[in-house]
């Protein structure tokens, strides 16, 4: 049980976040513990929601990948919750625990097939908050050999936000239902 | 609010007389949460709850993760304030000549 009781949902009248709510229980990222968990913040809760959700499922990046850059994100935070959460729309499009599991952890390995643009990407996320001090003009010139300066910005974006509320949700000590 | 006092509050926050109890413990939450995680447990928990509710710490806590991770990706893009601190606009070489490398707040001994 997390340190902070999550609102019942019928506690949640503001009708926009009843509705993200409803949309990260389809997609399956967040589920509704973190919506009503924010929603003690009203001010935050929407928008929070709202970029947790588009930076995630919208966008010019594969979602799958993002999905696997999302847990390894997770994984390292040591956060339970957004590591056992998995999103039904990466898994409809062909995303399996095995692929997961590569992309956190043997993404390098040739025999694993990852692209070089995947390669590069999943080592962004790796390497943010292990080691930013890698993350220098070179890298960012390899980047780019791959991803366009937007998409860089959304895989940048989404790492730091997606990073910094697994630490939040490991802070409050927060595990998934199922 | 003055740079003095926000450098104290961020290097010195803890033996400090110009921050109250409550603000010590926020302070200490934004600093455990990015370099000592396990340490914000039920213990700290129950610290907080001395000063803020419930409603006020998920609001404290969710600022603090965006900042955690937003600071670090900007970082890595090495790009600096517009602004010199007497208000000039300065480039961006000049710029990192003033402002410097990563606050040394994110460095793991600064929770210890």
């Amino acid at each position: 049980m997390s340190h902070i009781a999550p609102l019942p949902k019928e506690a949640i009248t503001n009708p926009e976040l009843r509705a993200l709510i409803a949309e990260g229980e389809a997609l399956g990222v967040p589920d509704d513990l973190f919506g009503r968990i924010v929603a003690r913040a009203p001010e935050q809760a929407v928008p929070l929601m709202r970029a947790l959700l588009m930076s995630h499922a919208q966008g010019h990046v594969d979602h799958k990948l993002k999905e696997i850059m999302r847990i390894l994100l997770a994984r390292f935070a040591g956060d339970k919750y957004f590591a056992s959460l998995r999103s039904s729309k990466a898994r409809a499009m062909g995303l399996t625990e095995t692929r997961i599991d590569e992309g956190c952890y043997a993404y390098e390995d040739d025999s694993k097939g990852f692209s070089e643009a995947e390669r590069c990407a999943l080592r962004y996320a790796d390497l943010m908050f292990l080691d930013a001090a890698q993350l220098d003009k070179a890298f960012y010139d390899e980047m780019k050999t791959y991803w366009s300066e937007a998409q860089i910005m959304e895989l940048g974006a989404f790492i730091a936000f997606h990073y910094g509320m697994a630490m939040f949700m490991r802070s409050l000590g927060a595990k998934a239902a199922g | 609010m003055s740079e003095a006092l926000l450098d104290e509050g961020i290097d010195n926050y803890a033996a400090s007389e110009r921050f109250t109890a409550a603000e010590k413990i926020a302070l200490r939450y934004s600093e455990l949460m990015s370099v000592k995680p396990d340490a914000v447990d039920a213990n700290f928990f129950e610290e907080l709850r001395k000063y803020y509710s419930d409603d006020e710490i998920v609001e404290l806590g969710a600022f603090i993760g965006f900042n955690l991770g937003y600071h670090t990706f900007f970082g890595t893009l090495k790009f600096y304030p517009l602004f010199s601190p007497d208000g000039r606009l300065v480039s961006q070489a000049e710029s990192e000549t003033i402002y410097g490398a990563a606050p040394t707040s994110l460095k793991p001994e600064a929770a210890e």
